[in-house]
């Protein structure tokens, strides 16, 4: 998997979102937010642009890869 | 299925097998168990007491007919449904304990020493039933991406592990006569095999679970 870091985190905190809310939105589960958060999950690139349409942020800034 | 529609199926089912039970009865009480013990079918001719065997025996296999198409019929809509909600499909965890139908395979020993036949090392296929015990684990839950990909994964491990043992067991095997009988060399592929295949059933499930489970992070949301 593909090394790289992930400030989903403060985005979603920033938006004032649960991880359940915010994975309701983009229509994946829990736990997968949860993953994503910690750099264990590598997101497919819609889910990564839907994720920066949820949080308002772009998507270069949340997903950080070197 | 309904409950309601189990419950018909079952009471269909349970008065097809009293129906069966009571012409077993009438043809050997009445009807010298014709029928019922062995006989020569090309010199047959009917007989009014054969009547309520050949009924109860037609019913039953209507029966055994409904039940597979009315099986088919729910596969199909539990996959329609599936394709539909993005949920995976209900099963009770505690069906995992049909797994154990395959210690009914070590009756292959015996069978193989008392009458020479080898099918029931078959039965170790069973063994792959444990798999629910895993599926029970993550029934009922959305299919996100992230699913899609550990069940894609764990697909494609299985493939390579079960591929992998039934070459080296075929090469090994394929050698020639094991244990200097060729009947040894039949039997060996059939556990092996079998026991393969069952692998091959048990470990999407199992492997799914773990890659979905994984140990690296810790569960705990806001």
């Amino acid at each position: 998997m593909a090394e790289f870091a992930c400030r989903l985190k403060k985005y979603r905190q920033l938006k004032d979102l649960t991880q359940e809310q915010l994975a309701a939105q983009v229509g994946v589960r829990r736990e997968t937010i949860m993953r994503l958060e910690k750099a264990l999950y590598n997101p497919s690139l819609k889910l990564a642009i839907d994720i920066s349409r949820a949080v308002e942020a772009p998507i270069e800034e949340i997903f950080i890869f070197d | 299925m309904k409950k309601n529609q189990v419950k018909i199926w079952v009471v269909c089912g349970i008065s097809c097998v009293a129906a069966v039970l009571l012409s077993v009865w009438y043809a050997v009480t009445f009807n010298d168990s014709r029928l019922v013990a062995p006989m020569d079918f090309g010199s047959y001719s009917f007989n009014t007491k054969d009547l309520p065997m050949i009924l109860s025996i037609s019913l039953t296999c209507v029966y055994a007919l409904s039940l597979f198409v009315q099986l088919f019929i729910s596969i199909g809509k539990s996959k329609r449904n599936i394709a539909k909600t993005n949920m995976t499909r209900k099963v009770n965890p505690k069906l995992g304990f049909l797994g154990l139908l395959g210690f009914l395979g070590l009756a292959g020993f015996w069978t193989y020493s008392a009458m020479g036949a080898v099918f029931p090392f078959v039965f170790f296929l069973f063994f792959g039933f444990f798999g629910f015990f895993y599926e029970g684990k993550m029934s009922g839950i959305f299919m996100d991406e992230r699913f899609r990909e550990n069940a894609a994964r764990a697909q494609l491990n299985t493939y390579k592990i079960t591929f992998n043992i039934t070459l080296i067991a075929l090469v090994i095997l394929c050698q020639g006569r094991l244990f200097g009988s060729l009947e040894y060399t039949l039997i060996a592929t059939i556990i092996v095999l079998s026991l393969t295949l069952a692998l091959g059933i048990f470990l999407p499930e199992y492997l799914l679970y773990r890659y979905d489970h994984d140990d690296k992070t810790e569960e705990g949301g806001e």
